[in-house]
């Protein structure tokens, strides 16, 4: 097979893709889009937990504590500490009886007002509780008897907090690259049901041949794009060498997946409706990233999780090969497995 | 003497249970048009297919321009130029785009768009997309694509069908331009008059079986009726009409007859249409 021809291909394939403005389109101002957002959301890590305090006595502790990831607001009446809750100013609203400290200075039990807004996490209030029982403990002169050994399994991420932006950096690069899918399915099917493929196979062009026009296509639009977005997000920072061979991954990855759907769609409204359930299936990954613990352990056998988690650890936590191997050969898997599907029902679809 | 362009020995091909066709025979020498005729399903497109190397033959042996065509279809493929029935050409890019692609594909590096636009008469035309263009602009297109390469052989599968007579003159101008250059045509047609004038030999496909191959002429002479068809002044003025049959032992006796007794009006000769040899072959219509 000769580069001529797979390059005259491959550029009649671009030029198609452009010109279709729907493509062309979502393409351009997607990237353009993705890019405003990621530099529209906040670049730092607001740690800090900020809470309102009623307390016609305000004990000691309290003023001691303010500052150590706490923002302790005092406030001066019940009723402006509802409102604050309510309104989201405050994550939780503590209330503390007038005679507090004479209670825990005679060992009595204090009751303790605590208001939550009605989407406060349990995990929050489960927090919160331990907070004010650990500063109750400190007023009182107790000190638990409990020694506690941290051990971090993994790499430790204490102070690496990544703000919102860089959070969301993974789910636009994977959003990005599965938009390609679409794109080169269509080519594809418009290629078959418009018989222009027919054309092509009786000139020194083979069905190989074709196939690897095809990949160089999808493989140039997904990947090409992507790295356009991580260089202007500044995504190559950390780690550019595993982020690029990723990408390049996942490139083949959805290049495979758009073979599959080619040869499986009719039109563009067919591709569209076979093509847009696979691209939210192999989105759930990044929302895994974008908001922790909203997603469980299945999503491990959705193939873009690996490329998410890779983007994830090594652009926005610097890890490396020793880190990420697993995922990237993981993910070679799932190349070979998708892109070996695609070429059998292409190939049955154009022979 | 040429030698031999295409040569099919008991060529079969299979859809399933369904025998599309059926252990055929025949040789194209170079430089010769045939035409190759039959109803729809006859298996005209699928022998084409199986010469042009789009299916594998399930019997037989095929060569083309001395090439075993199972062996080695790349190469092949790189000689020959295919218009097919359906049109199937690039309606976002340009003919001019269209015509470019498949010229890098062939590898023909002196390649003129312009001049192959102009010899189909679409000049003036080379930049429009080819979705803006007539059924007729996109027939006349393909062809001119199948001529990228300056093929040994040209198959073209109905390549005049719907056209306006305007378009397919021009066509039928292009096909005898190409067989002037020495290139042969395997030329599918349910145009009886086309494949008439502009072929060398005819061959007429019937369920899978080749039932008749030779030139328009000894066909007419073996499987047609030669006839004088004369109007005669009626007793009453009118018109009446008489036949006289050819190359029988009572046909000069009838002529001698017709013109010693009758007023003669009007006398033609008339010969069989190869539509007509086609139903007294097979008994059905080539548009059945």
């Amino acid at each position: 097979m000769s580069w001529p021809i797979i390059r005259a291909l491959v550029t009649k394939d671009l030029r198609l893709f452009f010109r279709n403005r729907f493509f062309a389109y979502i393409s351009v101002a997607g990237i353009a889009f993705y890019i405003g957002i990621y530099f529209f959301m906040p670049s730092s890590v607001d740690e800090a937990l900020d809470i309102g305090l009623y307390a016609p006595v305000l004990p000691p502790v309290f003023e001691q504590v303010q500052g150590e990831g706490l923002l302790i607001e005092t406030v001066d009446s019940i009723e402006i500490l509802e409102e604050g809750v309510t309104e989201g100013l405050y994550l939780a609203g503590i209330v503390l009886p007038p005679d507090i400290m004479e209670k825990l200075a005679a060992g009595n039990k204090v009751t303790v007002d605590v208001y939550f807004a009605s989407d406060t996490p349990q995990e929050l209030k489960d927090a919160v509780t331990n907070l004010i029982q650990e500063l109750a403990y400190l007023q009182s002169g107790q000190i638990l008897a409990v020694d506690i050994s941290e051990e971090i399994i993994g790499p430790d991420m204490l102070g690496r907090q990544i703000p919102p932006r860089n959070r969301i950096l993974p789910f636009f690069a994977v959003f990005i690259i599965l938009t390609e899918t679409l794109g080169l399915s269509s080519l594809i099917s418009e290629e078959i049901e418009n018989r222009t493929a027919q054309a092509l196979l009786i000139t020194p062009m083979t069905v190989k041949g074709l196939f690897l026009a095809k990949g160089v296509t999808g493989v140039s639009l997904a990947f090409s794009q992507a790295l356009l977005f991580m260089i202007a997000t500044g995504g190559l920072n950390q780690q550019p060498l595993i982020i690029l061979v990723t990408l390049l991954l996942a490139s083949l990855l959805v290049t495979g997946i758009g073979f599959l759907l080619g040869s499986a769609g009719k039109d563009l409204m067919s591709v569209m409706a076979w093509g847009l359930p696979a691209m939210i299936v192999l989105a759930v990954p990044a929302f895994g990233v974008m908001f922790p613990g909203t997603v469980s352990d299945w999503v491990k056998v959705i193939p873009s999780y690996y490329l998410v988690d890779t983007v994830h650890l090594s652009a926005n936590f610097g890890l490396g090969w020793g880190d990420v191997w697993q995922n990237l050969l993981i993910l070679v898997g799932f190349d070979i497995a998708f892109f070996g599907l695609g070429i059998i029902a292409l190939r049955r679809k154009l022979t | 003497m040429a030698g031999d362009a295409i040569v099919a020995e008991e060529l079969t091909y299979r859809y399933d249970e369904l025998v599309a066709v059926d252990h055929i025979s025949f040789k194209v020498a170079e430089g010769e048009i045939l035409g190759f005729l039959g109803p729809n399903g006859a298996g005209k497109s699928t022998t084409v297919k199986v010469l042009t190397g789009q299916l594998q033959p399930r019997e037989g042996k095929v060569t083309v321009l001395g090439i075993d065509i199972t062996r080695d279809p790349e190469k092949v493929q790189a000689q020959i130029g295919v218009c097919f029935e359906i049109t199937n050409l690039y309606e976002k890019m340009s003919a001019e785009e269209n015509l470019k692609l498949f010229a890098r594909l062939f590898g023909v590096s002196d390649f003129d768009a312009g001049a192959l636009l102009e010899r189909v008469g679409l000049a003036g035309r080379e930049r429009d997309r080819v979705e803006e263009y007539s059924k007729g602009m996109k027939q006349r297109l393909m062809v001119a694509r199948a001529l990228v390469n300056r093929p040994s052989i040209l198959f073209l599968d109905e390549p005049t069908d719907g056209l306006d007579p305007a378009s397919a003159e021009n066509i039928r101008k292009v096909i005898l331009e190409e067989r002037e250059r020495g290139a042969t045509v395997f030329l599918t047609t349910h145009d009886m008059m086309e494949a008439d004038k502009l072929s060398d030999r005819v061959g007429f496909i019937n369920q899978g079986k080749i039932v008749a191959l030779d030139t328009p002429h000894n066909l007419k002479q073996q499987y047609g009726k030669r006839a004088l068809r004369a109007q005669i002044a009626g007793p009453d003025g009118g018109l009446e009409s008489r036949e006289i049959i050819m190359d029988q032992p009572e046909t000069v006796e009838a002529v001698q007859e017709l013109f010693g007794q009758e007023q003669v009006v009007t006398i033609h000769s008339e010969e069989a249409s190869l539509e007509d040899i086609f139903i007294d072959i097979t008994g059905r219509g080539l548009t059945e």
